[in-house]
């Protein structure tokens, strides 16, 4: 039989029956839109927050103080015995790799200019901040590279505070005062936006030492490291624990890479992705028993003519074949209208809701497509099997 | 025709089709069964989550030193530090309160205990002999920690039952001499297993008094102060004398914020409650794909009793008998798939919480009889347009073909 | 050309075997017009099966051109049918979603022709039995004689050696009934063989050899000589 014979012989089969099929296709298509649909959402989320951790670069390395403890959080940041210093970070600066080293401190201080006052997260860092997290100047110029021990007191804000300090005010050499010291400001940074909760415009960057100065600490909470992208990340991470072992004595810091926290990040966030659409994938088994429902039902009323395809010379596998052919048409039809309606409806929602990421891989496209067809190859296997299994006498007799 | 005439007739014409009967029943009892059971597992995560919540302590409020500009609890607050700290002093004024039951100061930091050749490193907790009280903890021997003045500085300390197992073993903890960082505590009392909560195992932790831990860390100050009010209605109270009072010691300067438990608590359980509502939403998208077989199944039976409808309109039965009878037949169809999926969804949610006994996973009420509904109401529903096409039937035409 | 050596077919009834063929030695040559009679349950439509390979005999040989097709596999057996023998039935069978020349066009697709020779046998076909302008009509547009002699251009497309009709007269009135046995019947006179089971004493008559069957046997086999 020519596949174009066999197409059509299906197709007379369905469209025979138009409004059984249209249900039934209606049943996958339900069930498709619903998978499609969420693991856009999912998929979306994603994308985004990945977007949202990349853009900082992916050669970081960050560095904190303490071992990190059995649930997985470092309680270095809250206080620690052994802290991580300056004198850390500048040693750090020393291995070939690196092209650039932040120490940070971070904390929380009202910050005052001529009478405006403001609660802001205060950021301790070094001179090569907007290098490492490429991040832009807009006006003036960054903290300078001074003496790490004694840097002058100089400070960049964020766009956010400049508005807020300053409005239309050129606030380029005016003086700030944060924690009762004097701040000369140097330069303002391009907008970024919000992070994952955080800010990063509404902030002021100080020298890291006078930072801990003001918070009355010993520890950085943070060296951050650009290594060279060439660079191997085991290659750094050996580097600056051998490094910092030899300062220290022992292993009280922990190293996390960029591309570590990336994986268990999108690692989670596809377990996330899958369970939405297995979720949605159980109307889509329910739409299955449609189709091997209505399937069992076409054998049933067609019996008479499955007997008279034998005995025209059917062999068993073709009568297998044309029923199996009509499941599959059916559950592949539903998957392509399905396909429609859930990236419609993803797209939809994204323009109704423009703070809701969507994306549909078309890896999903084609794996939901492929399932719609195995739904409908599973789905028709029982009744088919029943069809091509008939006795030929048998089904002749009945009616 | 009486109920029980036509729920025999509709009883008789789903016998007459086993399979199709069978795959229906399935289909509708998926569709339940998995609302039943995503809602049961989103329920019992709010619980254990709201649960964990509230054995933080009673009527709690929590100070965290800094304030951002944007109200609420944002991840600065959460580990920023600021120039004016949370001292020791600040958590003794929030005693002077009718409203207040009680304090706790809390340090925290992470240190190297070690005792003869053993070593490990631990979450150090520096606190008052309060924190027993706030936290209903339990003890599992000796004593906690005593209630002397906060400011002084007694090298004792009280361990988690893991950290006794591993440094100790089988030998007696109370009353030898640790080593944390670089002093001494002596060992009174060693925590009971059960107490876990929220970020902190009790079991992994070391506890010692709050002016020990800000020498220990060389830090004149507080990470928290936790403060439980009176009652209920003392909660609003306590939180604006909270932070009058430390406005007023901080020199005028709004610098702390204050949660509540019963805020953070809410939170949680909206975060919950609309995850198990989509969750149970998206499972509900199964029924509807069952109620459509189930149309579509009635139209096929409608179909093929033409003959059957055609007699017994001949019989002198009204068209609205007709709707009945076959309105009958898929509202047998879908209660029963119904209930088998009540009865799947129901024996899954009961494997769960044998598999995992933490996790408190039950439907909730609501759930049940929402899918339960629904899928009786998706039957009548999606039956409505079969029943409708049999009932306009000719009875002429529907006795003469075949 | 057929050939049946002590056949046999039993089938189980609940825990009772029933000898539907009991001992049948038959022997048809090319082109015989041959009638098969009997009381209902006699075994004349199981013999019919059987010659037609939808079903098996219990025990015994069937030979069809020589060939032993008792033992053939389900491909095979179902190769013979489409190419060497043709049914028609009593009801009609034809696929009511398709129009009367696709109906015809079935063997042909089974059998992968390719289109253009499809549709060219398919029109001789339907000419030949003045059925052109019915091409396009679905079975239930017809009348119950045009549709028996769609049935018989069905059965004759591929050319089959034997062409078995099983009361192709039964559903059909007197005058559609008799056209339906004529054309069969010319198609006997081009050397197809023609085996008729029927309760119909007269149509029965008409055959050249007419056998009657009672309870499995063959109880009589007479033939006619006709010019």
């Amino acid at each position: 039989m020519f596949t174009r014979d066999f197409l059509r012989l299906t197709g007379s089969a369905l469209i025979a029956h138009r409004l059984r099929s249209f249900l039934t296709t209606l049943g996958i298509a339900v069930g498709i839109a619903a998978v499609i649909l969420l693991t856009s959402i999912g998929e979306g989320i994603h994308q985004f927050v990945l977007a949202e951790f990349t853009q900082f670069g992916t050669t970081i390395v960050g560095i904190n103080p303490g071992k990190t403890s059995t649930h997985g959080a470092s309680t270095g940041v809250f206080g620690t015995v052994r802290p991580l210093t300056l004198e850390d970070a500048q040693a750090l600066q020393r291995l070939p790799f690196a092209r650039a080293v932040v120490p940070l401190v971070q904390g929380n201080a009202e910050v005052e200019a001529g009478n405006r006052r403001r609660r802001t997260t205060v950021y301790g860092v070094g001179a090569q901040m907007p290098q490492a997290f490429s991040m832009q100047v807009k006006s003036g110029r960054f903290l300078p590279a001074d003496d790490p021990s004694a840097p002058r007191a100089f400070a960049v804000l964020g766009s956010k505070l400049r508005h807020e300090l300053f409005a239309s005010e050129n606030p380029l050499g005016q003086r700030l005062g944060i924690g009762g010291s004097r701040y000369r400001i140097i330069g303002v940074m391009e907008e970024k936006g919000t992070v994952l909760g955080f800010d990063l415009d509404d902030t002021v960057y100080i020298p890291a030492a006078r930072a801990l100065e003001l918070f009355n600490r010993d520890s950085l909470f943070e060296i951050d490291l650009m290594y060279a992208a060439d660079v191997r990340s085991e290659t750094v991470v050996k580097g600056i624990r051998n490094l910092l072992l030899a300062r220290h004595g022992r292993e009280d810091f922990t190293i996390t890479t960029q591309e570590q926290m990336l994986d268990v990040l999108g690692s989670i966030l596809n377990i996330l992705t899958f369970a939405v659409g297995a979720i949605g994938g159980i109307s889509l088994l329910v739409g299955a028993i449609g189709i091997g429902t209505i399937m069992t039902i076409a054998v049933n009323e067609r019996t008479a003519e499955i007997g008279v395809l034998r005995a025209l010379g059917a062999r068993r596998a073709q009568v297998l074949g044309l029923f199996l052919g009509e499941a599959m048409v059916l559950a592949a039809l539903g998957g392509v209208v399905g396909l429609v309606a859930g990236i419609g409806i993803a797209q939809l929602l994204h323009l109704l809701l423009p703070a809701l990421p969507v994306h549909t891989p078309w890896l999903f496209v084609i794996l939901a497509e492929t399932v719609a067809l195995l739904i409908g190859l599973a789905a028709g296997v029982l009744p088919a099997r029943r069809a091509a299994g008939l006795d030929p006498v048998e089904a002749l007799r009945g009616e | 025709m009486n109920g029980s005439d036509i729920s025999r007739f509709a009883w008789v014409a789903l016998r007459g089709y086993p399979t199709r009967t069978l795959l229906m029943l399935i289909a509708m009892a998926i569709g339940v069964a998995a609302v039943i059971v995503l809602t049961s597992l989103g329920e019992g995560a709010r619980r254990y989550v709201t649960d964990e919540f509230s054995s933080l302590g009673t009527n709690l409020l929590i100070v965290f030193p800094g304030r951002s500009e944007t109200a609420g609890i944002n991840p600065t607050t959460m580990m920023g530090e600021t120039p004016r700290d949370l001292t020791l002093d600040d958590a003794l004024a929030l005693t002077r309160s009718y409203s207040v039951r009680r304090i706790a100061p809390l340090n925290v930091g992470a240190a190297d205990i070690s005792w003869r050749n053993r070593q490990r490193e631990v979450t150090v907790i520096g606190t008052t002999r309060e924190m027993l009280a706030i936290r209903h903890w339990e003890l599992a021997q000796g004593d906690f920690l005593p209630a002397t003045d906060p400011d002084l500085a007694t090298p004792v300390c009280v361990i988690g039952g893991r950290i006794r197992s591993e440094l100790f073993g089988a030998r007696r903890a109370l009353g030898e001499w640790l080593r944390i960082g670089d002093r001494r505590f002596r060992v009174i009392g060693v925590m009971a297993s059960e107490g876990r909560s929220i970020g902190v195992d009790v079991q992994e932790t070391v506890m010692i008094p709050v002016a020990s831990a800000q020498q220990l860390f060389n830090t004149p100050s507080l990470f928290r102060i936790l403060v439980e009010a009176k009652s209920r209605e003392a909660i609003q109270p306590v939180k604006r004398f909270i932070i009058d009072t430390l406005q007023a010691r901080h020199q005028g300067e709004k610098d702390v914020t204050v949660v509540t438990q019963d805020a953070v608590l809410a939170t949680f359980d909206r975060i919950f409650s609309a995850l198990t509502y989509a969750v149970g939403g998206i499972a509900a998208i199964s029924l509807m794909v069952a109620g459509i077989l189930i149309m579509n199944v009635m139209l096929v039976a409608v179909s093929q009793r033409t003959a059957e409808i055609g007699l017994l309109k001949a019989l002198g039965a009204a068209p609205r008998q007709i709707i009945v009878l076959i309105i009958a037949e898929a509202f047998l169809l879908s209660s029963l798939g119904a209930l088998l999926g009540l009865l799947l969804g129901q024996i899954a949610s009961a494997g769960i919480r044998h598999a995992f006994p933490v996790l408190p996973a039950q439907a909730p009420l609501w759930a049940a009889v929402t899918a339960v509904l629904v899928a009786l109401i998706t039957g009548v529903l999606f039956s409505l347009l079969p029943a409708r096409r049999a009932a306009r039937l000719d009875p002429v035409l529907a006795l003469s073909r075949r | 050309m057929i050939e049946l050596h002590q056949v046999h077919r039993d089938f189980l009834v609940g825990d009772q075997t029933v000898h539907a063929l009991n001992d049948i030695n038959l022997t048809i040559t090319a082109g015989e017009y041959l009638s098969i009679m009997g009381p209902s349950g006699s075994g004349k439509s199981t013999l019919l099966n059987l010659i037609g390979l939808l079903d098996r005999p219990s025990s015994g040989q069937y030979l069809l051109d020589g060939e032993d097709v008792t033992t053939l596999g389900d491909v095979q057996q179902a190769h013979t049918r489409n190419r060497r023998i043709g049914f028609v039935f009593q009801a009609f069978h034809l696929v009511p979603r398709l129009t009367a020349a696709e109906n015809v066009e079935l063997p042909l697709i089974l059998a992968a022709t390719p289109p253009q020779e499809r549709r060219e046998r398919v029109a001789a076909a339907l000419e030949a039995l003045n059925l052109s302008d019915r091409a396009r009509h679905k079975p239930e547009q017809l009348s119950g004689g045009q549709r028996q002699r769609i049935a018989i251009a069905r059965a004759t497309i591929t050319e089959p050696a034997v062409l078995l009709a099983d009361e192709p007269t039964g559903n059909l009135d007197h005058q559609s009934g008799g056209d339906v046995i004529e054309t069969l019947e010319r198609l006997n006179r081009r050397a197809i063989t023609l085996i008729v089971v029927t309760h119909d004493a007269e149509l029965g008559a008409r055959a050249s050899r007419r056998i009657l069957m009672r309870d499995g046997r063959i109880e009589s086999d007479k033939r006619t000589d006709r010019a």
